[in-house]
């Protein structure tokens, strides 16, 4: 039983509705009218079914005729008939509910047969309404995980050229990248030399002419920064910055909405999404490191990719921190040893989601 | 600012632009010129701010035209001349005395002229090579492909892509905007890559789309134990991580077989081989415990599909999946694409995906130019969008467009220009002519789209149409791309 003043809000949001005056049926008014079945109307129509023997012998013409309503066509009874046949038990009991309401509520008959009809629809939007809000929340959480497998997919791929990539420098790079040599021929890297290149130094290059000269908040930072005799920083800020931001700044992009945030604050390696970090670069746990450690917005970072994450305000902030940073790093670089790179890998992979196992799968 | 361009400086015709007069040759094409109505009447169109008419604009443009015609007589020094003329002949207008934004939008409005007269130029009553020429030398002083305003951009591209149509088809050579990997092979593929990822951070196409079609296929199969999809265009792969994850984390989910359609020739400078994709996704999948295997199938060398070609097994639920105008895709023959989705019907496909962006217009009446209008309000529409989704960054979008608008903006007029009144409708109204019935998108996708959405610029909208099998993503109510659902009519 509903209380008179909720069924007249409903009223308000219910849509149009009038009634036949020949044949006495409810239609809606709005622009596809709809048929409602009244209780009344309902009940006809149970007889009618039973009349001809059952839901299951009963036929929308037959129905029709037996039922003998002007303006009833094949269609509604159609589609009645099918509710019907489906929802036979609790129909039941719901038409016996609908009666009661009906019958208490004949005493104001000023609104019409529509406040049964009101009762029944309120029953039928509210467990419309629970049903999607539910399947909204499965919607989101697949969607999470979805976004997550294309990140990581993708930043597979990319590692994968990367790789492929200082390979190919590896071998056609002479000029300028003696240190570069050194430094791939290497592996536990030789942190004294004033070069410990990330492998992809070269192809950083090449991508930094590749976007062509333009932004100059870039250009400054390059020419600042680029060719510092204590550039070790730099290279790892380039592969940082990128590791960082590309997570850090996407996860505003993904993330906004509260619902949707799967992984804590704090979470500085953000989830899969793809990073431009090479696979095998001994660098990329260093960053590993060095994000952990680091305080939240200190990106450190002056690449062409991460520019393309930041906001401009915070292009000032960086040249600030770089000063400070590059004294920690150096630091961080000497001392990681080779263990450490396990250790600091294991929390990452267990942040990413659940389904690929610890270690890099590919 | 030096240009090989083709122009033979003696042709030109007299011209009478308010008080100016160009040294003159042949006497016949005078009377052309003198006769040379403007086929756009503008006066009808809407004028910007600080411009007392149209008039103003017209007389400016006749005024930058005349200008790139110098009185210097010598051939020798035509490059020359063209680089002076832009110094000396800067028109200045009110304009210089407006903000920066108001000067924009000037600008930009007098781009739009002069590629609109371009494109009339070109397949107007009164078309003439020599006018395009000279309009489009005209607009690429004024625009540039990494600089400026969005619509300066895209006028770039716009320019290139009609100087390529104008020049013909031997006129790779002069490509100069449009991608060109120049460097490796891996170089170019890392630039791709890279444009791609920032494509996908930047904008919801991509993932609207393969999202979209991803749960369609997901409800369709829900019950099956073996899935085989058919992939047009497969692409780096990235569609079917995401599926694989949605399978991989049922009970008993169902074993994945996905057949890539290949082409010969054109994988060097495609973004993967399909070869690659083919490990790559069958890593991922090893890598999620997913059950995979994939196939190749080769297009004939007319890029026909043959259903016979693919090997099928036994009760397998077979999906065709169709994206076709993704920004990271190439232009695809239209007789391509049928017998692709004849062969859905042939084969008895479960369900068609299929991804297609707005076609635009089509009829006898719009013609070349209001085609070519439509291709650029939609462009322009891709830009702006792009935009929003990285706002500081233009070299990232500058990089996504000369990897991948560009392209597909050379060929989508070059497509256009060459089919003429042929165009057809779009791909879904051709399903419908062929028999296909349309499969509702559930609420489940819908809701999935509308949330993806929410994660990007308040700008993308989202309709459903074309009775409820279609999901149309747009942007500030300028239609970008539509993912639909079909099954072939067999299906019932």
């Amino acid at each position: 039983m509903f209380p008179p003043k909720k069924a007249s809000s409903m009223n308000s949001q219910e849509r149009g509705v009038c009634v036949q005056p020949d044949s006495g049926l409810v239609l809606t008014t709005d622009p596809k009218p709809r048929l409602r079945w009244t209780v009344e109307l309902h009940e006809r129509f149970v007889d009618a079914v039973a009349q001809l023997g059952g839901p299951d012998k009963a036929t929308p013409k037959t129905i029709m005729r037996v039922m003998g309503v002007n303006g009833l066509t094949l269609y509604h009874l159609k589609s009645h008939l099918q509710k019907f046949r489906l929802g036979k038990q609790p129909h039941k009991d719901f038409n016996d509910h609908s009666i009661k309401n009906a019958s208490a509520l004949e005493l104001q008959r000023n609104s019409a047969s529509s406040s049964a009809m009101i009762g029944r629809n309120m029953n039928e939007m509210q467990m419309e309404v629970q049903r999607r809000l539910h399947e909204q929340l499965e919607v989101q959480k697949h969607l999470q995980l979805r976004i997550e497998a294309q990140g990581k997919y993708m930043q597979s791929i990319l590692e994968k050229a990367y790789q492929t990539l200082a390979g190919e420098n590896l071998k056609n790079n002479i000029n300028g990248s003696h240190h570069l040599h050194q430094a791939n021929m290497t592996p536990p890297q030789d942190f004294t030399s004033s070069f410990p290149l990330n492998p992809n130094f070269a192809s950083f290059q090449d991508q930094l002419n590749v976007y062509g000269g333009g932004d100059d908040q870039l250009d400054h930072h390059l020419h600042h920064h680029q060719f510092m005799p204590n550039s070790s920083n730099n290279t790892e800020n380039l592969c940082v910055g990128m590791n960082n931001n590309s997570n850090k700044n996407k996860r505003p992009l993904f993330w906004n909405n509260e619902d949707l945030r799967l992984h804590h604050h704090d979470d500085h390696l953000g989830t899969a999404s793809s990073s431009l970090c090479l696979d095998t670069d001994p660098f990329k746990d260093v960053s590993l490191d060095r994000i952990t450690s680091s305080s939240e917005n200190n990106y450190i970072n002056i690449d062409p990719i991460s520019d393309m994450y930041d906001t401009k305000p915070l292009l000032h902030h960086q040249e600030d921190i770089l000063g400070d940073a590059s004294a920690t790093d150096n630091k961080k670089l000497f001392e990681r040893p080779s263990p450490k790179r396990a250790h600091s890998l294991q929390p990452a992979d267990q942040r990413m989601s659940p389904m690929i196992s610890t270690g890099t799968p590919f | 600012m030096a240009m090989p361009m083709p122009i033979d400086m003696y042709a030109i015709p007299e011209l009478h632009f308010s008080d100016y007069t160009a040294a003159t040759s042949s006497d016949e094409d005078c009377n052309y010129w003198n006769h040379w109505s403007p086929v756009v009447n503008w006066d009808s169109l809407t004028c910007g701010p600080g411009h007392e008419g149209f008039h103003d604009l017209m007389e400016t443009m006749m005024e930058d035209a005349a200008g790139v015609m110098s009185p210097q007589t010598d051939p020798s020094v035509e490059e020359e001349g063209c680089s002076n003329s832009a110094t000396t002949t800067e028109v200045t207008t009110a304009d210089d005395e407006v903000d920066d934004s108001l000067e924009d939008f000037n600008k930009g409005l007098r781009l739009v002229h002069l590629l609109m007269a371009a494109a009339e130029a070109l397949t107007g009553a009164n078309n003439s090579r020599d006018l395009v020429m000279v309009i489009l030398v005209r607009l690429k002083e004024l625009v540039s492909p990494t600089h400026g305003t969005n619509m300066e951009r895209l006028a770039a591209y716009f320019t290139d892509a009609l100087r390529v149509i104008v020049e013909g088809a031997h006129s790779t050579k002069h490509l100069n905007w449009i991608a060109n990997s120049g460097g490796n092979d891996n170089r170019h593929q890392i630039d791709m890559l890279t444009a791609f990822q920032l494509l996908q951070d930047m904008s919801p196409h991509v993932k609207f789309a393969h999202f979209t079609a991803n749960q369609a296929i997901l409800e369709s199969v829900a019950h099956d134990r073996r899935v085989h999809i058919v992939d047009y265009d497969i692409m780096e792969g990235t569609q079917w991580a995401s599926l694989m994850q949605a399978l991989a984390s049922r009970k008993d989910g169902p074993h994945i077989r996905i057949t890539a359609i290949s082409r010969t020739g054109s994988a060097r400078r495609s973004i993967a081989t399909v070869q690659e994709t083919g490990r790559r996704l069958t890593a991922f999948a090893a890598s999620i415990g997913q059950p995979f295997s994939f196939h190749q199938c080769r297009l004939d060398s007319d890029e026909t599909f043959r259903p016979s070609a693919l090997k099928l097994a036994r009760g397998e639920a077979v999906v065709f999946n169709c994206m076709l105008h993704l920004p990271h895709q190439s232009y695809r023959a239209g007789e391509s694409v049928e017998s692709f989705l004849r062969g859905a019907a042939e084969l008895k496909a479960r369900v068609v995906t299929l991804v297609e962006e707005d076609a635009g217009p089509t009829g006898k009446e719009v013609g070349f130019v209001g085609r070519f209008m439509d291709r650029l309000h939609h462009y322009s529409a891709v830009y702006d969008s792009m935009e929003a989704g990285f706002p500081m960054q233009g070299r990232a979008r500058a990089l996504v467009e000369r990897v991948f608008l560009g392209p597909r903006i050379a060929a989508s007029l070059a497509r256009i220009y060459r089919m003429g009144e042929s165009e057809s409708g779009s791909w879904g109204e051709w399903l419908v002519e062929e028999g296909f019935r349309g499969v509702d998108i559930s609420f489940a996708n819908h809701c999935q789209a509308k949330l993806l959405l929410g994660l990007f610029n308040d700008g993308y909208g989202l309709e459903e149409m074309g009775c409820k099998n279609k999901l149309v993503l747009s942007w500030k109510s300028r239609r970008l791309l539509s993912a639909s659902v079909w099954t072939p009519f067999v299906n019932s």
